[in-house]
């Protein structure tokens, strides 16, 4: 079966700056691919170019087995790659139903909006999905963040997403709204979605993920299938990621190697210990 | 833990499905409740209030304004305030004066020519907005400015006065005068056109709000203009659509002054752009954008003439007419929030 | 049929204006606009002058429209280069004097609507050894605060005589409209009608700027109050709207109201307004102007330390058809 969304050896420089050097992702339908990694490991820029953001340097983008070049979100979504960011999900005033169709509504006769097809449509399509919405009408404001976040992506896969891209969409909530959007991501992935999910978080990403692509100061430092890692093992990786680049500095600073590697030493530990 | 969830949201949802409580969180119901107080208030303490034809004073008063509060409040909706649109009438309402004047056309000619001009203006206001990026009070303010000086310095060019010519012995202008500025007469009371013409406006634009594409697109770019954009909604056509659409308002209210009063003196309408916000935002518009109703911006209207009118009908010391107005106004608006506040609760 | 015309007369007003651009640009000694200026018909004479009008105007009122007319009328006459500045914020209108007295003005008139904004301002002016005299509002300020000459209506005499109109009229009970509230020449004037006038008379504030509600707010008061049987408006604007107000309210209340315009003519021609009081603002300007240059060019100040009433001047019916053709022009 050839992959929806193929990286291949992509980098990305803004001006001197190396943001992103060397990456190689698959995603096939019905499948999870978790990018994990600390601020500023390139995140971000990865899924700008999957989005259709920004364009990659090196390497190729392929989907469905063709190279792509994309040069607007527009045409990633004429694709079938629908990007649901952290904080541009919804207008917190409106009503559900109005988000769900916002900029793609449907219409009858004169212009008019069919009310009832999208009131419908919204509640099947969410229940769908497991969230149980008797009152549409109700500003999506007043729902919780993981449904405000589970209605975004219920939006990209009704409108013909075959890929979604999910921005840390777990980032900003509590750990039981953060399960909503988990089953959710089940539920795309069910329902034969392929899913890139980033996150910082390797608890969030391991139960949900098939694949696990973790990022450091823009390189790739593991790509595992779930068979092949343990959460442990992936936490710690994240952690020690995320120390290695302390590590950095700490050697830049002293100079000295012993040190460094005790710091090393530590930061593994720690990065277990953190886990249970 | 899921679970939880839905179990917490359930309680929310059973009090949402309360009709009354539906009713209660409407943008418009706090002025309603508003209008109704004052309205009570007024019969009690003025005799000649209840009168048919007072009433129908009352409404046009509220009509002069609310048709303004039209445009107005889908524009704040939208997000973006107009600081022009008082003296936008005006401009309009000159051009068409002086269009026909000196040109010696027919009235109609110049009431189209004046639709053009001002339809530019509104578009002109958008497309600066969009262009610079800078917050529509700004942009508006200075154009506000330039046409309160445009109105004087082109009147007084093209007529050596400061008022516009009488153009009441025009040919079209008796037609016209029935388009803008007739009155109806209903079980014996002369109702002024401009009523019905705010009704009228009324319902369209709460049809455009809530039954089209335009209204969705009107609600998401004041609520969250990068969303909306994210999702496809073309933000920038959608506002400067809304900045013509007070202009249109602009438009017809120039006409209604022209055809109504003999002469429009062309220091006239400054100020009453707030007005126009205040009577949006007594209706429920919040100046944050995103959220509030066109029927909402007529109750605001209707509250506005009736303070205005009600106060002269009860007779109260007219040395404290402003005070007054400005008690009303507070009380309504206070009360109007405190309904919504409770209601959303 | 105007359109040629029109553009014609765009099209010589271009000219004009490149042809002036020109002559600026090339910085020329002689000829053009000042030429033209220093060849018009100067009455006296003597040399040019340049004096400032500072008024408390806001913009687009016509009366002040008229007042320099006839202020430009005098200033043709005289050989005066004319400025003109307003400000209806008394502070800002002190600026506007200072910024005259900085031109080396040979005379300045200004209206003391705030006097005591003015009183510093006018001190530096005496100390510039600048003439100043004072127009339409602060007659009891003006010698105060040294004034050659104050020329204007006194508003409490022109409210006796509009009081006394309005009782020759037979009305008994009347409604004195106000359209800017705090306005203190305003409320002389309706202070000085309900002396003369017998009846009973209240004052009604309304919003000037906004005609539909001076409308709908005079038809409320009609409503109200049917007694009521004679209306008075203190700006020309605002009779024609009492009389469409009476008409709504089915009031029968005659109509009276103070100063000028030329569709005021028409309807106290045709009988629909009774009366105006007109203080002559284009006398303001023009005597204004004119006692600068007398004092300047012969040593004359006219009326001995006291204001010189400009107003009122009544109009009525029976005088209508000798002004109309003035009032059509814009200058009564």
């Amino acid at each position: 079966m050839t992959a929806l969304v193929k990286l291949t050896g992509v980098g990305k420089g803004y001006g001197s700056v190396i943001a992103l050097r060397d990456v190689s992702l698959e995603v096939g339908a019905g499948e999870v691919v978790c990018v994990l990694g600390d601020n500023g490991a390139g995140k971000s820029t990865l899924i700008k170019i999957v989005a259709g953001l920004h364009r990659h340097d090196t390497g190729t983008y392929e989907v469905d087995g063709r190279p792509v070049a994309f040069a607007s979100p527009r045409d990633a979504l004429d694709l079938g790659i629908a990007t649901v960011y952290q904080d541009l999900a919804v207008v917190p005033l409106m009503p559900v139903w109005r988000n769900f169709f916002l900029g793609s509504e449907k219409r009858k006769g004169l212009g008019r909006l069919d009310v009832d097809l999208m009131r419908r449509t919204t509640r099947d399509e969410l229940l769908a999905m497991g969230i149980d919405l008797r009152d549409v009408d109700q500003p999506i404001g007043t729902l919780s963040g993981g449904e405000r976040q589970c209605v975004a992506i219920a939006r990209a896969v009704y409108f013909g997403a075959k890929v979604l891209v999910l921005d840390e969409p777990t980032a900003a909530l509590g750990v039981k709204q953060a399960g909503v959007v988990l089953r959710y991501i089940v539920q795309a992935r069910e329902r034969g979605l392929g899913v890139v999910f980033i996150t910082h978080n390797p608890h969030h990403a391991y139960p949900v993920g098939d694949r696990f692509l973790i990022l450091n100061r823009g390189r790739p430092i593991g790509y595992h299938a779930k068979d092949e890692i343990t959460r442990e093992e992936l936490t710690a990786l994240m952690a020690g990621g995320a120390e290695l680049e302390q590590l950095a500095h700490e050697l830049q600073a002293t100079g000295t190697t012993a040190a460094a590697r005790e710091l090393n030493e530590d930061a593994r530990e720690l990065g277990i210990t953190d886990d249970d | 833990m899921t679970q939880a969830t839905a179990e917490g949201s359930a309680d929310e949802r059973l009090a949402r499905r309360d009709p009354l409580r539906r009713l209660l969180v409407r943008p418009e119901f706090g002025a309603l409740i508003g209008a109704v107080a004052l309205f009570v208030l007024f019969s009690v303490t003025a005799d000649a209030f209840l009168q048919t034809s007072s009433f129908s004073n009352v409404l046009y008063s509220a009509s002069t304004f609310g048709i303004m509060a039209v445009g107005v409040s889908l524009l704040m909706i939208g997000g973006e305030f107009d600081l022009s649109a008082g003296v936008m009438v005006i401009s309009s309402a000159l051009v068409a004066s002086l269009v026909s004047f000196q040109l010696t056309l027919n009235v109609w000619a110049g009431v189209a020519i004046s639709l053009v001009v001002t339809l530019a203006l509104g578009v002109l206001n958008g497309v600066l907005y969009v262009w610079t990026r800078l917050p529509s009070f700004i942009v508006t303010l200075a154009t506000f400015l330039m046409l309160a000086g445009a109105n004087l310095g082109v009147t007084k060019a093209v007529t050596g006065n400061v008022a516009s010519d009488s153009i009441g012995d025009m040919d079209g202008f008796q037609s016209a005068k029935g388009l803008f500025a007739s009155e109806v007469g209903i079980g014996g009371v002369n109702v002024k056109v401009t009523v019905f013409w705010w009704i009228g406006f009324t319902a369209v634009a709460t049809w455009i709000l809530l039954r089209t594409r335009a209204g969705n697109w009107i609600f998401a770019v004041g609520g969250n203009a990068d969303s909306a954009r994210a999702v496809g909604v073309p933000v920038a056509r959608t506002k400067i659509a809304l900045f013509a659409g007070v202009a249109f308002c602009a438009w017809f209210s120039g006409m209604h002054l022209l055809f109504a009063f003999p002469a429009i003196q062309s220091g006239e309408g400054i100020g009453n752009e707030f007005f126009y916000i205040i009577c949006a935002v007594i209706g429920g518009c919040l100046l944050t954008g995103g959220y509030g109703s066109a029927i909402g911006a007529a109750i605001g209207a209707f509250i506005y003439g009736m303070v205005n009118q009600g106060i002269v009908y009860a007779g109260w010391n007219p040395d404290w007419f402003r005070f007054f107005l400005g008690a009303a106004l507070l009380a309504a608006t206070v009360l109007n929030h405190v309904v919504r506040r409770r209601a959303e609760r | 049929m105007r359109t040629p015309t029109t553009r014609g007369r765009l099209l010589t007003l271009t000219t004009a204006a490149l042809a002036l651009t020109a002559a600026l640009a090339g910085c020329s000694s002689s000829g053009g606009k000042k030429a033209e200026e220093s060849t018009s018909p100067a009455g006296g004479g003597g040399p040019r002058l340049k004096i400032a009008m500072v008024t408390h105007s806001g913009a687009g009122d016509t009366f002040w429209d008229i007042v320099q007319k006839g202020a430009k009328a005098a200033a043709a006459k005289d050989n005066v280069q004319f400025l003109y500045s307003a400000n209806p914020d008394g502070g800002q209108q002190a600026q506007l004097v200072q910024a005259a007295i900085d031109q080396k003005v040979d005379g300045i008139v200004v209206t003391l609507a705030k006097p005591d904004a003015l009183k510093d301002v006018l001190a530096k002016a005496a100390a510039a050894k600048i003439p100043v005299v004072s127009i339409n509002s602060g007659a009891d300020a003006s010698a105060r605060l040294g004034a050659l000459a104050h020329f204007g209506q006194d508003e409490s005499v022109a409210g006796e005589a509009a009081g006394q109109q309005l009782a020759k009229i037979g009305a008994k009970k009347a409604l004195c409209v106000v359209h800017e509230q705090g306005n203190v020449g305003l409320e002389a004037r309706c202070a000085g009608a309900k002396k003369t006038f017998g009846g009973s008379m209240q004052n009604l504030y309304v919003t000037g700027t906004d005609m539909p509600q001076v409308k709908s707010a005079v038809t409320a008061k009609l409503q109200a109050d049917k007694g009521i049987d004679g209306v008075l408006t203190l700006g020309a604007p605002f009779a024609a709207t009492a009389v469409q107000s009476a008409k709504e309210a089915g009031s029968t209340a005659k109509i009276g109201t103070f100063d000028m315009n030329k569709d005021l003519i028409a309807s106290i021609k045709d009988g629909s307004i009774q009366f105006a009081v007109d203080q002559q603002p284009y006398l303001q300007g023009y005597e204004a102007v004119d006692g600068l240059w007398l004092y300047r060019n012969n040593g004359n100040v006219l009326g001995g330390g006291r204001p010189v009433l400009t107003g009122p001047a009544i109009v009525t019916k029976d005088n209508a058809d000798q002004i109309a053709p003035f009032a059509e022009r814009g200058t009564r």
